[in-house]
């Protein structure tokens, strides 16, 4: 073990450090995830229009109140499926990857970003702004700025219902898709 | 390369800096984390945390040797730290709504882990009924197999963070952040790491709503621990890290004799504007 207290710290000057402020992460992108959780299957889009009822139905379900877009939906040719949704919490907001099997099982998960940020105002705006014009060469970036966060004892629980609604749309909808092209 | 999994109640970051690594290694990583999770949860019903609890006080109970490894170190942090560290709390935790009641819990009273004997290195008993909750050691472990998988699949260099308990190795020395109590969001760089782990004990994530309890108990005298400020521990093995910090925040004493012990040493940030 080899440890180098910050000097500052130890002469109890912690306010002498400008804090830094904990923003956002991005671990993989959205086709690395693909590889991860789907590996060695090609994905096919498939967007969905979701309707009010069905938006409820997960709504229900999880407790989420934010709409789930149809949008970020793709299948594999033996019925499996990979879904990215996000979760809007008061002081993070996590965009997340589902894979399921094709009946319906979680078979994993993997966060693609995790922004975090204090204060009820976030929610509100339309966060993914905050990553307009990000290239590939920018996540590298971000994560250098950030490392090694300890006491972060953030709970997952919010992922949780948000994974709970990724299951009420593989019920309602996905299923029966997955039948009726196993029909054709 | 960083990822993230949401495993044992928190988000779980296995970062690796190697060029073109092993994604097999990553995968093991979080593999292994989650078989520490699913031997040693609370909330799982199969779990032989489970079976310890509901049954090691009739039968020995046989268990995998990491479960072994855990029960052996909480013994030996219990006795180093004058019974300030004990996982026999889990019915206080219950009681208070902070983990589901799952066991019959009209027994009279539970023991600690200080009844569990390990009746050959596999195998345990207890002379107790116990409610062992291993939520403040067992993530500590995990972070430590973690990094043990990726050493032993040729990473040179990487860190895992299991909410907060984190284990950094290889040669380069690596900054360590941590949230000022008093403003979360804010990260005070307190310091760097080489081949080593931190953890830190801290109450400002969990859901203070008025009618919310600490989850922190006191094992002396069964009451909830109140922090404001927060305390982390430096230890060689993240386990060890993780343990240690219940004691100090328990005893709120940074220089309590077991952290010698352990070579490990405390840090205590107060929750003061004036920091």
């Amino acid at each position: 073990m080899n440890w180098k207290p910050n000097p500052l710290l130890v002469i109890g000057l912690v306010a002498a450090t400008a804090p830094i402020v904990a923003h956002a992460k991005i671990y993989v992108s959205v086709e690395q995830a693909q590889k991860i959780l789907i590996p060695n299957k090609s994905l096919v889009k498939n967007p969905m229009i979701i309707t009010d009822e069905l938006q409820d139905k997960m709504r229900s379900a999880s407790s989420i109140r934010h709409p789930f877009q149809g949008d970020r939906i793709w299948r594999a040719v033996d019925g499996s499926w990979f879904i990215v949704d996000e979760v809007v919490g008061k002081h993070e907001m996590i965009t997340y990857a589902v894979a399921l099997n094709p009946s319906g099982a979680v078979t994993g998960i993997e966060i693609l970003e995790y922004v975090e940020s204090y204060g009820y105002e976030v929610a509100e705006v339309n966060w993914r702004k905050q990553f307009a014009g990000k290239t590939a060469a920018d996540p590298i970036k971000l994560n250098q700025d950030i490392q090694n966060i300890g006491g972060a004892t953030l709970s997952c629980k919010h992922l949780t219902d948000g994974v709970k609604r990724v299951a009420v749309l593989y019920d309602i909808a996905l299923k029966n898709m997955n039948l009726s092209l196993k029909a054709k | 390369m960083i990822r993230c999994k949401p495993l044992l109640g928190t988000f779980v970051e296995i970062r690796i800096e190697d060029e073109s690594p092993s994604l097999k290694a990553l995968d093991k990583a979080f593999l292994a984390i989650e078989q520490v999770q699913s031997l040693m949860s609370f909330y799982n019903l199969d779990s032989e945390l489970f079976q310890i609890n509901a049954r090691s006080h009739l039968e020995p109970i046989r268990i995998h040797p990491w479960t072994a490894e855990v029960l052996t170190i909480a013994k030996e942090v219990h006795l180093q730290s004058q019974e300030v560290f004990n996982c026999g709390v889990g019915h206080r935790l219950v009681e208070a709504g902070l983990l589901p009641r799952h066991h019959n819990l009209n027994h009279d009273s539970f023991g600690g882990i200080e009844d569990l004997q390990l009746i050959e290195p596999s195998l345990v008993r207890s002379s107790l009924p116990l409610c062992l909750d291993l939520g403040g050691i067992a993530k500590g472990y995990a972070v430590d197999k973690a990094v043990e998988v990726l050493m032993a699949n040729g990473i040179q260099t990487g860190s895992v963070n299991a909410g907060g308990d984190i284990r950094v190795f290889g040669d380069r020395s690596q900054g360590i952040q941590i949230r000022n109590p008093l403003k979360p969001h804010e990260l005070i760089q307190i310091g760097s790491m080489k081949e080593g782990a931190i953890a830190t004990s801290s109450l400002y994530f969990a859901n203070r709503n008025t009618s919310s309890t600490s989850f922190m108990v006191n094992p002396l005298n069964q009451e909830y621990i109140e922090l404001s400020e927060s305390y982390s521990v430096i230890a060689n093995r993240c386990v060890y890290a993780d343990a240690l910090t219940k004691v100090v925040s328990i005893s709120r004493n940074i220089l309590h004799p077991c952290l010698n012990y352990f070579s490990a040493q405390a840090i205590r940030i107060p929750s003061t504007e004036s920091l």
